[in-house]
């Protein structure tokens, strides 16, 4: 096994970590939205970059692709991508309680895909006892294959990246959405010491 | 901005460590000569701090502004999007962000290259920050940073890179769309017109006696005669038909939902008006016809090279037949 993948048991802590972060940030966005947001059970797993760019680059119909950096203590950081697809974004200024024409569609996505990111990744931070900071997102240019082409760009930098899929749904507002957290290697190292601690305390 | 924690002269490890008080004068010391704008409001959105980036920037005096609200002192601001956006900070106590490329600035600050960009305010990228404290209530940090120069430069790239897909697409010498990016639009109208059961017509045309103009009156005469037949061809056509010049003095037209009838009235059309104009070179009066070869979409083509083909060859007919008119393919 490489040094990169994660055990069984790291993977169950992992797994539960990200369930509760989901719960209480389901929650918080509820309340903020104001309409009930259901989020899957997500999934957890290691991917070859190869394989990665072959997967993502399968979804089709995607229309947007917004990304945001995250970085933490201990050298947890990775990359956030939030893929949408064509028929699932109609009221995001709806969702937002923003009056129509108060905001461009680039704008409602990158907003929507800003509170998600942060609104998760900050909760999931505390209970890994780290903060986070969070580069400004930005829309990937370029609609059709951004996905992939995007990776083709950062995946040199790593071979192996751990891919949590979550998925959002507003089901009030037909939103529906996407979450990836990218993280690469190195990353992934810090995080096994990080849920390693988690373990052992436990 | 540096953390403000205590940290104790400690005497035993010998290690320089700075007082409270002395490590709150260095961070507003820096605070103050940071090349971003930083500004702190109360969760009523009133100012209670700001820095001398801004203070310089807007020119207005501390003293107003402190304690006024956001909106008061900035009525620039797009107060219901702003104060819905501040409570996503402080209600999911999560940063929020506006870039340049969706709003090109919230604050109207001059910026140092007025004279070497053309927008007449700062470009800024702002970050919204829960702040928590002691005290109760939460603040909000802005960080405002200065990118026009970003703006300004993706901005040319962009227009740059506008000039070059035109000139990509474009004939130099007529200005019509060149053989490469005609050949594609035509096979993407050929999809299109098979996909939708839609008809589609091609013109082919060609200037008559092209040759012996040129040896008669030289290559600079034959070249405005292209522009020329070019330009009056153009103003004849629909704005959804695809005109291009197909090489040397053969041209062809892209009819989408057209029929063959239409196509060959298009044509004769085209072919009366280019007879009856007058060109003059150096004073010479010019006279010039062309031949005309139209063919419509059968469905049977197996690919939009037949298309041409049959156009072509009614083409040959028009010439065969004593060129200045159009024939129909007989398929």
């Amino acid at each position: 096994m490489s040094e990169f993948q994660l055990t069984e048991d790291q993977q169950d802590c992992l797994q539960e970590l990200i369930n509760i972060a989901m719960g209480q940030a389901s929650d918080q966005l509820a309340r903020y939205l104001d309409t009930f947001v259901y989020l899957k059970v997500p999934s957890i797993e290691s991917v070859d970059a190869k394989d990665l760019l072959q997967i993502l680059s399968q979804q089709q119909n995607t229309m947007a692709v917004v990304s945001q950096g995250f970085f933490g203590y201990e050298g947890i950081r990775g990359e956030a991508l939030l893929a949408y697809q064509d028929e699932d974004s109609g009221r995001i200024s709806d969702l937002l309680g923003y009056e129509p024409g108060e905001l461009s569609e680039d704008e409602q996505l990158i907003d929507i895909s800003s509170i998600l990111t942060t609104t998760f990744l900050n909760v999931f931070a505390r209970q890994i006892g780290n903060q986070m900071s969070y580069n400004a997102p930005k829309l990937l240019p370029s609609v059709q294959n951004s996905m992939s082409e995007h990776l083709q760009q950062i995946s040199f930098s790593w071979d192996l990246a751990l891919k949590v899929n979550i998925n959002y749904q507003v089901t009030d507002y037909s939103f529906n959405c996407n979450m990836i957290l990218l993280i690469p290697e190195t990353a992934i190292i810090n995080i096994k010491h990080v849920l390693d601690r988690i373990l052992a305390e436990f | 901005m540096f953390d403000c924690t205590t940290y104790m002269p400690t005497k035993d490890t010998g290690k320089s460590v700075l007082s409270e008080q002395v490590l709150k004068q260095v961070n507003r010391q820096i605070a103050n000569q940071l090349n971003t704008g930083v500004m702190v409001l109360d969760s009523a959105f009133n100012i209670v701090n700001w820095n001398r980036f801004l203070q310089v920037h807007t020119d207005k005096v501390s003293e107003d502004i402190i304690g006024q609200s956001i909106f008061h002192a900035f009525p620039e601001l797009p107060e219901r999007w702003l104060v819905r956006k501040f409570s996503a900070v402080m209600q999911l106590n999560t940063p929020s962000f506006c870039s340049w490329q969706q709003r090109h600035h919230l604050f109207e600050l001059p910026h140092t290259r007025p004279i070497t960009t053309d927008s007449e305010f700062m470009a800024q990228n702002c970050t919204f920050l829960p702040i928590e404290t002691d005290c109760k209530s939460k603040l909000i940090c802005i960080l405002i940073e200065d990118v026009t120069d970003v703006c300004h430069y993706q901005e040319q790239l962009q227009k740059t890179l506008d000039e070059l897909a035109q000139i990509s697409r474009i004939d130099g010498l007529t200005q019509i769309y060149n053989r490469r990016h005609w050949q594609e639009s035509l096979k993407q109208e050929f999809a299109k017109a098979q996909r939708h059961d839609k008809a589609l017509s091609l013109i082919m045309l060609d200037l008559d006696y092209f040759k012996l103009l040129n040896d008669n009156y030289g290559h600079q005469c034959g070249d405005m005669v292209l522009i020329e037949v070019s330009a009056l061809i153009s103003a004849l056509l629909r704005v959804e038909d695809l005109f291009g010049r197909y090489g040397g003095e053969e041209f062809a037209i892209i009819l989408p939902e057209t029929n063959l009838a239409g196509a060959l009235e298009l044509a004769e059309r085209i072919c009366r008006k280019v007879a009856a104009v007058s060109l003059s070179y150096n004073d010479e009066a010019i006279k010039v016809t062309i031949s005309l070869g139209v063919a419509q979409c059968s469905g049977e083509e197996s690919s939009y090279e037949d298309l041409i083909t049959h156009a072509d060859s009614a083409l040959y007919q028009a010439k065969a037949q004593g060129r200045n008119q159009a024939c129909t393919a007989t398929t």
